[in-house]
């Protein structure tokens, strides 16, 4: 054999991640002319093809910078930051903290915040099934006993809390909504839950994330108020309650402790 | 069961009977929002695992150099940031 | 429409895909494909789309899976690499398979994955000794893990290695001698590499392992140039499949016979009519090739929506 030992897969990942860097060695393309812009090809298919996904994984943060600045941006991650697992729904998990720290979109603070909603959505949309607890159930359950009761959530649950208005702007950009100016005078915290087949996004009150994640945490009902307080001394316990019972977020109701 | 404890049992189960009442009503008109932001999600999370094809071919793709060279020229100038609207002027980087 | 993540009964697997004309499965066309009930011979879709734990991509293709046969075509297991496979991955692959018991299950001859890095597209290996023994190794597991022969198909090349001991046909023949494997001859990669390395793409067809064929690709390719002018084509998957592809098929089914073709059409995805279009000129193809193997039926398939 002549050169078989040659093929080294490193150097072909370098060169492919790296524009500056020349083709790898040991390439040809025909009547001996360079092999540099076939191998572009290469180089160019796992680039767009990686910006595409992320343009699809975070189609607002797209329309909020626009194309241009969106796959410019996207790029600079890409080059930092390869999917873990072929699994392309799952690319984009770091997007949002590398948006938090990139200094061209400092002016657009809620920009990493809005990421971090649309990762929550797309999670939603591929989580596992389960079935909510339905109306009739839940009005049946023993009100004055709930407070030492634990809660199964829907296994599509994420909550975002953002000090940035993030449920309203995902809203005007995935619905016909007008693009009216909006003022980034309040937070919002997003529940994301997907009872069936659609994914829907909500605001719940300040305070309600907190509430969330202790009852995912399999605390009691009592101790996510006691959670839900600390963030907001006035937290809105119906408000809260009212959210997460019109996303069909609970999917059991556990005995009291 | 302490006062404070039984305080809460109380609050947890008036908002509970109140969510519920406000939920039934509210889910009429939620319904028909949520089918609306249901269609216009289908299909958005249908990620082109497409390995190897890419229509962009070798010279469209402009490989991003040393220089920041852009600036956000989406929707983000429709929201108000205190400052001012979206405050755009070109970073200087 | 069905939401459980768990079928109620499994679905009981067809021997090998149908000698039909199928389409590559793509969520935006869902509703349409539900409302028309289209008489598609396949659905293809891509593994590591339905890797997720429910939602609508297994309702929807739940739903799918109860009126057509399926072809599953992995894109990630990397069956042309160095190091040894993502035995995760092959897990959630022996899932996917066992719950959809699709009637194929097809790979590439190309790597994908490096050092936990997923690259998201299929690259080149030389031809070998050394390469040989890693597909080998590779296809021999895979196969061993789903219980099945599995499609391996071949790539659209813009460059070769002078690293290279076998041609690409002879090194798939190789594979097949020694793992049993079966083959996915996708014409328009064929045609790219042939036009790319300046070979003809004629005597590639002539000299392939037909016997061993289950499964035709058809797509179409993208045109760009290189640096002395020549054409460099690109497998794009974004357009109808051109003429000279079609041809190519035709020579392919004459040696073949009847097998299962699918048209592939993953970006820029057309309308639904569109696809469908382009699944029944691979149709007539077919039938003409059943019907007469007569050169008059056949040129009448080639000129068909020509023009
Ligand atoms: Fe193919």
């Amino acid at each position: 054999m002549t050169a078989s030992a040659d093929f080294d897969q490193n150097a072909f990942v370098r060169a492919l991640l790296d524009p500056e860097l020349p083709a790898p060695n040991g390439l040809e393309a025909r009547h001996g002319i360079p092999p540099e812009r076939r191998f572009a090809v290469y180089r160019n298919n796992v680039c767009v093809g990686l910006v595409d996904a992320l343009a699809e994984r975070f189609p607002v943060c797209r329309q909020l910078v626009g194309d241009e600045f969106f796959r410019a941006m996207a790029q600079r991650h890409m080059r930092e930051s390869l999917p873990r697992t072929p699994m392309l729904f799952e690319y984009g998990h770091d997007f949002a903290t590398f948006v938090s720290s990139f200094e061209p979109a400092r002016e657009l603070p809620y920009l990493s915040d809005v990421a971090r909603l649309e990762y929550a959505v797309g999670q939603a949309y591929h989580a596992e099934n389960a079935t909510p607890l339905p109306m009739d159930v839940i009005r049946a359950l023993p009100f004055d006993r709930l407070a030492g009761a634990t809660a199964a959530l829907h296994p599509s649950t994420h909550v975002v809390a953002s000090t940035y208005p993030i449920v309203s702007i995902w809203r005007r950009h995935m619905s016909d909504e007008e693009m009216t100016p909006l003022e980034l005078n309040h937070g919002e915290e997003a529940l994301v839950v997907r009872p069936e087949l659609a994914v829907n996004v909500t605001a719940l009150p300040l305070g309600g994330s907190a509430f969330v994640h202790a009852l995912e945490d399999r605390k009691t009902f009592g101790q996510a108020v006691i959670a839900a307080s600390g963030v907001a001394a006035d937290f809105d316990l119906t408000g809260c309650l009212r959210e997460l019972l019109l996303a069909q977020a609970f999917i059991a109701v556990g005995a009291s402790r | 069961m302490s006062d404070r404890k039984l305080c809460a049992a109380f609050a947890i189960a008036g908002a509970f009977a109140t969510a519920i009442a406000l939920a039934e009503t509210a889910k009429a008109a939620k319904a028909e929002q949520e089918k609306c932001f249901g269609v216009s999600l289908k299909g958005k999370n249908d990620c082109a695992a497409g390995p190897g094809t890419s229509c962009a071919g070798t010279s469209k793709t402009d490989y991003q150099g040393g220089a920041w060279k852009y600036v956000p020229k989406g929707t983000c100038t429709s929201i108000v940031t205190p400052k001012g609207k979206g405050s755009l002027e070109p970073i200087a980087n | 429409m069905e939401t459980r993540s768990a079928p109620e009964h499994s679905c009981t697997r067809e021997r090998s895909l149908p000698a039909r004309a199928g389409v590559g499965f793509k969520s935006a066309h869902f509703s349409d494909i539900e409302a028309s009930a289209p008489d598609v011979g396949f659905f293809e879709i891509h593994a590591e789309n339905y890797m997720g734990d429910g939602g609508p991509p297994h309702a929807q293709l739940m739903r799918l899976r109860r009126d057509f046969p399926l072809s599953i075509h992995g894109v990630g297991l990397s069956i042309g690499g160095a190091e040894r496979l993502d035995r995760e991955h092959l897990r959630r692959v022996k899932f996917l398979a066992d719950r959809y018991a699709p009637a194929a299950f097809s790979e590439h001859l190309a790597w994908s994955t490096q050092g936990a890095r997923f690259l998201n597209d299929l690259l080149p290996l030389p031809y070998n000794a050394t390469t040989l023994a890693h597909v080998v190794a590779h296809v021999d597991e895979i196969q061993e893990t789903l219980g099945r022969p599995i499609l391996l198909e071949n790539p659209a090349a813009y460059l070769r290695f002078q690293s290279s001991d076998y041609s690409e046909i002879d090194f798939l023949r190789e594979v097949v001698r020694r793992t049993d494997c079966r083959l996915l001859l996708d014409v328009t990669n064929a045609y790219v590499s042939a036009t790319n390395l300046a070979f003809s793409a004629e005597d590639y067809i002539n000299a392939f392992p037909m016997s061993y064929v289950e499964e035709i690709h058809l797509a179409g390719y993208a045109e760009d140039a290189d640096e002395i002018g020549d054409p460099l084509l690109i497998d794009a998957h974004c357009a109808p499949v051109q003429d000279a592809v079609w041809r190519l098929y035709d020579r392919a089914l004459a040696l073949r016979g009847p097998v299962a073709t699918l048209i592939e059409w993953d970006n820029d995805v057309p309308a639904w009519p569109l696809l469908l279009e382009q699944a029944a000129r691979a149709a007539r193809f077919l039938d003409k090739q059943r019907s007469g193997f007569g050169d008059n039926a056949r040129s009448e398939a080639l000129h068909d929506g020509v023009g």
